[in-house]
């Protein structure tokens, strides 16, 4: 029921089946913003509060081995639930309802598993004898934790961080059938009107802000990671 | 002065301690070795030194100080430590990693740069060259050697060194090694040398601690533990050419005849210095096809060494096992 809604309330100028995807964009250029906008916005969201949770998250199992078992586990398991689902569950809860709150909430969960990941298996991975060299220099847990593991680690999170991003932009489309004025709803009334330019026009945007939001993590990364590791993944 | 007194250490697991029972003074100054076979204990007493690990009991002190009244990691940064794997910081420079405990000191940025340069030209590096680089762009040597310098920053009196050559190719292990007795020459640190390497230990001791599954079997100065070896352990891991070996430690002036030159006494023509190792007459000896070379001290000749008397004297001393 809730799809006719969406076809009868629709003011798309679309007449003909075959108008390219261009001219579609540019016929409907105030409503794609609006929806791009959004879908951009939500993702930023989803990404700022993904970082900072996990990161921690992450920061803490690395130092309690016994957590992270179980940590890895759960953020794998709700990993697979189908997204659609995850929306629909999170819908109910009391206080979240239709809207943004749930797609953030559902989008912050999608992006444990790389994130929390990364950030374990990165420092995890520190090598011991720089850690131990560190300890022995006389740095305390803080110092080795600032200046020797997280450094080491960065190129690791951020190959999760740049997954992430992608995974998020991807998963977001779906938040528009919990309401979420975004690129997914520009999708869904393609497939349901069976448009193929309203299809092209929402995926081609949606692979635009994921492939830009990965490039500017790869300058980030840039700046962050230093020099004395890029050798690690070919000079 | 550093004294271990009664220190044992057991590994949760373990059949047996890592460390039983030991005790042990090393004096200021003085190259203290720990020489032993792997497992023997002798990383675990060098780590409970600067307390990256704690003695189960017993207790060890750092000038008449308990190191258990100290805060770890100001002890730490009071002690030099150099370990095989390097342990350089790949994400920073090497000027970086040289300045890594005077920053933690809170040291000024000129300060600390100065000291950086110094250390680098002092350990034999071009600081001009290398202090801009990474890690990774140094060779073994260089990396090595910026280790010894990162240790000795904040100029700490005491230095403990796991295999710190134990990394590199031999040549450049030898060079390294003659270039840090220089060094301690120098500077006079006390230090705690880690080896598995015989030959290495009896280089670089003033005094060696012999150790076998966590306990200590033999100390002495290397000409004593050559010379008198405390049982069948020692002796084999010595090795068979002891004898060479006490060649090499042994000064010529100690088997020469004394003669005078105005005793009108003339000899073949092959001379050698009073303090040169007996080794080194012996070498001379065989190229020239001589029995006997002058020992000089500066111009002056002071004696003979004979062939005879170095063959005697080896017989002699490496008969067995003390009793």
């Amino acid at each position: 029921m809730m799809f006719n809604i969406y076809i009868k309330r629709s003011n798309f100028k679309c007449t003909k089946i075959e108008m390219n995807t261009l001219q579609f964009i540019l016929n409907n250029s105030g409503l794609i913003t609006e929806y791009t906008l959004n879908h951009l916005s939500l993702v930023l969201i989803v990404l700022a509060l993904s970082i900072g949770l996990w990161t921690c998250v992450g920061l803490i199992i690395s130092r309690y081995d016994r957590l992270a078992g179980t940590v890895i586990g759960l953020s794998s398991v709700l990993f697979c639930i189908p997204s659609i689902s995850l929306f629909g569950m999170f819908m109910t809860v009391p206080g979240l309802g239709l809207g943004r709150k749930t797609a953030i909430v559902v989008l912050v969960i999608y992006a444990m598993m790389p994130l929390v990941r990364s950030v374990y298996l990165g420092i995890k991975n520190v090598d011991s004898t720089v850690v131990e060299a560190g300890r022995g220099m006389g740095m305390s847990g803080w110092q080795t934790l600032c200046r020797i593991k997280i450094p080491l680690a960065w190129p690791t999170v951020f190959a999760g961080v740049r997954v992430s991003v992608v995974l998020i932009t991807g998963i977001a489309t779906m938040a528009t059938f919990i309401g979420e004025k975004n690129l997914g709803r520009l999708i869904h009334q393609g497939i349901t009107r069976g448009s193929a330019e309203m299809i092209i026009a929402g995926a081609l945007i949606v692979s635009v802000i994921a492939l830009l939001l990965d490039y500017i993590m790869g300058r980030v990364e840039k700046k962050v990671v230093s020099p004395g590791l890029r050798y690690q993944s070919g000079r | 002065m550093i004294i271990l007194d009664q220190i044992s250490k057991n590994f949760p697991g373990a059949n047996r301690p890592a460390v039983d029972r030991m005790s042990l003074r090393v004096n200021q100054g003085n190259i203290c070795v720990f020489v032993g076979p792997s497992g023997c204990g002798k990383t675990t007493i060098l780590r409970m030194v600067n307390r990256l690990e704690e003695p189960d009991s017993g207790r060890i002190s750092i000038d008449g100080k308990d190191i258990q009244d100290v805060n770890p990691d100001h002890l730490r940064r009071s002690i030099g430590y150099v370990i095989q794997q390097i342990g350089l910081l790949p994400h920073r420079t090497i000027e970086q990693n040289v300045s890594l405990v005077p920053e933690l000191l809170g040291w000024s940025r000129e300060k600390t740069r100065q000291r950086v340069m110094d250390l680098l030209t002092m350990v034999g590096l071009e600081p001009d060259e290398v202090s801009l680089k990474y890690p990774h762009q140094l060779s073994g040597g260089q990396m090595q050697r910026v280790g010894v310098a990162r240790a000795m920053a904040a100029d700490p009196p005491i230095m403990l060194m796991d295999e710190p050559f134990g990394a590199v190719d031999p040549i450049v292990r030898i060079r390294l090694q003659d270039e840090f007795l220089r060094l301690q020459q120098q500077f006079k640190k006390t230090i705690c040398f880690v080896t598995h390497d015989i030959n290495e230990a009896i280089k670089m001791g003033d005094y060696l601690v012999i150790m076998n599954q966590g306990r200590l079997v033999q100390t002495g100065t290397p000409i004593d533990v050559l010379t008198s070896p405390a049982d069948k352990f020692v002796l084999d891991l010595l090795g068979d050419d002891r004898g060479v070996k006490i060649l090499d430690l042994t000064r010529s002036e100690t088997l020469m005849e004394p003669v005078n030159e105005s005793d009108g006494f003339m000899h073949n023509g092959c001379r050698i210095q009073a303090i040169q190792p007996v080794k080194i007459a012996l070498e001379i000896m065989m190229q020239k096809n001589a029995d006997q070379v002058g020992v000089y001290r500066g111009d002056e000749l002071v004696g003979m060494l004979a062939w005879n008397s170095i063959k005697e004297h080896i017989s002699r001393i490496s008969g067995g096992v003390r009793s």
